[in-house]
């Protein structure tokens, strides 16, 4: 019900853990864990690895992606990185640089 | 709660490690271990845990915190907030059944102490280089704090009723010694806490009382006796 949400203009640096969705606008740096979804909004900027289950990104992420489910990247999403989940969907205008790792 | 845009929350489920900082409002459901440092406002929940220094313009607790609260505006300690270190702003409301454990500060003598203007969060490190210096490592020591001053409780006993009053003083000596040492290392104002401590135990017989702050099971208790 209540899920996490950090804000547009506010900082992370560390660990976040979480049992439930997380969303992101605002920066997180250093490692992102999660059992459910995760939402990057655009304008969000997530400088770790990304742990979770599904995965949306409009916003930038730099690090190592791992999800148990999908990972979505919208249009103006920025991902420099490897991505490793069930299934990826990389839309017309996401920026994307690294690895893929479907379980095939 | 949700869908508000720039309402930063830390939900019940959620573990934050490290620094959190920003403009922005924060609520915390969750649990923060580190530093939270914002210039908005700053809700800790009934169920939320802070290990960490917070910081931000009006603070509201109704959660445990471990750690100093320090706020520009005002600082609410709400029914049900826990709170073991400094508490320092210009106002501070504590409400009935709010536990406080250290040092606490309000009015205009905030900015003297400080030294600064009223931007807190800026005084904040200047005051305290030791304590900012590395924000990880003086959680460990904060964490301890309690059991030195429980630590007196247990030697108490332990000496003879018949002792000499020499003798006392001089045990008495070696236990604010001993204490000393975390005190520097945490480099906290706790001392406040921790130095009223000891002495109450050497003079009188009881053991200084120990908020139960992240006891297991006392905060279910609690909120069970309230209803």
């Amino acid at each position: 019900m209540a899920s996490t949400v950090i804000g547009a203009g506010i900082t992370i640096d560390g660990e976040v853990t979480s049992d439930e969705d997380v969303v992101v606008q605002g920066t997180v740096r250093g490692k992102l864990t999660a059992r459910d979804g995760v939402t990057v909004e655009h304008g969000a900027v997530v400088e770790a690895d990304v742990n979770g289950g599904p995965l949306s990104v409009a916003g930038s992420i730099t690090g190592n992606i791992t999800s148990t489910d999908r990972v979505d990247l919208q249009p103006g999403a920025r991902v420099i990185g490897n991505v490793k989940a069930t299934r990826i969907t990389i839309a017309d205008g996401a920026q994307f640089k690294g690895n893929v790792d479907m379980d095939v | 709660m949700n869908g508000q845009a720039d309402v930063t929350t830390i939900g019940r489920g959620t573990v934050v490690r490290g620094r959190v900082t920003g403009a922005a409002s924060l609520e915390i459901l969750g649990r923060v271990e580190g530093e939270v440092e914002v210039q908005g406002d700053l809700l800790l929940d009934a169920q939320g845990l802070a290990a960490a220094n917070l910081s931000g313009r009006r603070v509201t607790i109704r959660g445990a915190v471990r750690g100093d609260v320090v706020a520009s505006e005002a600082i609410v300690l709400e029914d049900g907030a826990r709170v073991v270190g400094d508490v320092r702003a210009p106002r501070i409301a504590i409400a009935a059944g709010a536990l406080v454990r250290g040092y606490v500060q309000t009015g205009d003598a905030v900015q003297p102490a400080g030294g600064r203007t009223r931007a807190q969060p800026v005084a904040t490190p200047v005051q305290r280089p030791a304590a900012s210096a590395a924000s990880a490592p003086p959680r460990a020591p904060a964490r301890t704090a309690p059991a030195p001053a429980s630590a007196p409780s247990v030697a108490a006993p332990a000496r003879p009723p018949a002792q000499s009053a020499a003798q006392a003083a001089q045990s008495s000596a070696q236990t604010t010694e001993r204490i000393t040492v975390p005190r520097h290392l945490t480099a906290s104002a706790q001392p406040a806490a921790t130095t009223s401590a000891p002495a109450a135990s050497t003079t009188k017989g009881p053991p200084p009382p120990v908020v139960p702050v992240l006891k297991k099971g006392a905060k279910g208790a609690m909120t069970k006796k309230r209803g």
